[in-house]
């Protein structure tokens, strides 16, 4: 299919903790064109199969460093910045996980680089399957 | 002065290969040179991971040096993003925004490049504070003069003050060529007709785009509140009476959408270039698409170039591909092949 792949087809999962199946995750790249510190997204929202995911339930990994949203709001660090043309994991807290099968995702990537007069806003939909 | 006007590639072009991985930066400049450049512009924070901190070794200019050897490349303008609400809770202090300037006019300084573009969000304060660093490293801050901003306007008049009480030659200006669009680029109407837009809808905001550019746009006024700046800006000239006429026509969401983007192209009068020509640091030749017969559908380079052969130019056109942003949603892009075009659609109009 032509135009932008904007998830990882092989970054579904589900999340196993402490045996047992915690949530899920997948892998997708920032709708912008430059790498960002992490402090300037406000907000990562996720809809699975039409439900809200909370927010205090989403964790973003970039290079093996996992942080919750709110402390996002204060990593500046070069080592942890999300890089223009990679993927940042995240995982979805949700006892149980994903049933296998087909599921549909919804994310909003919110951020807000200090000189544009409005935020980015972009929202990134996919099908995929839970093997 | 006779003008020397010479070609240069922004690395912004080739985002959509490098988001692929089709490209990496030594492809980029590759590219860059193939396609005629002799200049190459960078946004670090785009394609050197980890940043700053490569540029700070010795290995990573190294190899630097080495690519724009093999490549021939001059390194025109490098630009910095003055990220002064990194944190939500606050905008950073006057010292930590003069500070983060001062760093990025080193990068650009340790790798070869002799301009520095700041963004229009840039405080005055902050260039100010910034000046005696740039002379001492060698490197012109250049303000970017981005649509729907404008030379000789009230915005402007803030920096030129500047300019003049500093005495300074080492803060300008760098025009984006998206200031000189005579239309709407044809991808954007393009891609909102694709979201639904309507032919009748489609049409009322194009003869009203292309009236503003005969009768000449409202400009907008110096506000660090950037949203605001641009929402005043936009119904001084026709956004709301425009929103009215198009919901009373039953528009939908995409037409209003096609509506708001055009207010994000503008045009100037290419003789605020020649007003200008002393105060002009480098030039962002913004470009959507370039035809197979080496036409830009929007951006008017005949003119420009012609404005800039008359005021004796010395600096570097830089191709700067925005297309990709209107054509992802459903086809590949290829920057490769725009920025080739729109190499050649300049030497033209320059040699010509």
């Amino acid at each position: 299919m032509p135009g932008r792949q904007i998830y990882d087809p092989n970054g579904f999962r589900n999340v196993e903790k402490d045996g047992k199946t915690a949530g899920f995750a997948f892998k997708f790249k920032l709708q912008y064109y430059r790498g960002i510190t992490l402090s300037i997204i406000r907000d990562i929202k996720v809809k699975i199969d039409g439900e809200d995911i909370p927010r205090e339930n989403i964790r973003i990994t970039v290079n093996n460093e996992t942080f919750t949203l709110e402390e996002t709001r204060t990593v500046v660090s070069s080592l942890y910045r999300w890089e223009f043309g990679e993927n940042a994991e995240i995982t979805v807290l949700k006892e149980g996980g994903l049933t296998a099968g087909s599921h549909h995702l919804s994310v909003l990537q919110h951020i807000a680089p200090s000189y544009m007069p409005f935020p980015i806003q972009s929202m990134c939909e996919t099908d995929f399957k839970i093997a | 002065m006779s003008a020397d006007i010479k070609r240069s590639v922004s690395l912004y072009s080739y985002q959509d290969e490098y988001y692929d991985g089709k490209l990496d930066l030594e492809g980029c400049l590759r590219e860059t040179s193939k396609a005629g450049a002799a200049g190459v512009e960078l946004l670090a924070e785009e394609m050197i991971k980890q940043f700053p901190n490569p540029i700070l070794t010795e290995e990573f200019r190294q190899k630097w040096n080495g690519w724009l050897e093999k490549y021939s490349l001059t390194p025109t303008c490098y630009d910095a993003f003055l990220e002064n609400r990194i944190y939500d809770n606050r905008t950073l202090s006057l010292g930590e925004q003069v500070e983060m300037m001062c760093r990025d006019l080193k990068l650009a300084s340790l790798l070869g490049f002799t301009s520095l573009r700041t963004l229009v969000s840039t405080p005055l304060d902050v260039i100010e504070g910034s000046l005696a660093y740039a002379e001492k490293v060698g490197v012109r801050i250049g303000l970017e003069v981005h649509a729907p901003f404008s030379l000789n306007s009230t915005w402007a008049e803030g920096y030129m003050d500047l300019i003049r009480r500093s005495g300074s030659k080492y803060f300008g200006f760098i025009p984006d060529m998206g200031i000189f669009c005579k239309k709407v680029p044809d991808v954007v109407a393009d891609k909102w007709r694709r979201q639904g837009a309507r032919e009748d809808c489609i049409k009322l905001v194009n003869d009203a785009y292309e009236e503003r550019v005969s009768k000449g746009f409202v400009k907008i006024e110096y506000d660090l509140d950037l949203g605001r700046a641009n929402m005043n800006y936009r119904n001084a000239n026709g956004l709301s009476d425009l929103t009215q006429k198009l919901e009373a026509m039953g528009a939908g969401p995409a037409d209003l959408g096609y509506l708001n983007a055009s207010y994000t192209y503008s045009w100037s009068d290419p003789q605020d270039l020649i007003d200008n020509i002393e105060n002009i640091v480098h030039v962002h030749a913004k470009t959507y698409h370039t035809t197979k017969e080496y036409v830009e559908t929007a951006v008017a380079i005949p003119e420009v170039v012609s404005a800039l052969k008359k005021a004796g130019y010395q600096g570097y056109l830089s191709t700067e591909y925005e297309g990709g942003e209107s054509l992802r949603d459903a086809f590949d892009v290829d920057g490769i092949e725009q920025v080739r075009r729109h190499q050649e659609a300049m030497r033209r109009a320059i040699e010509g």
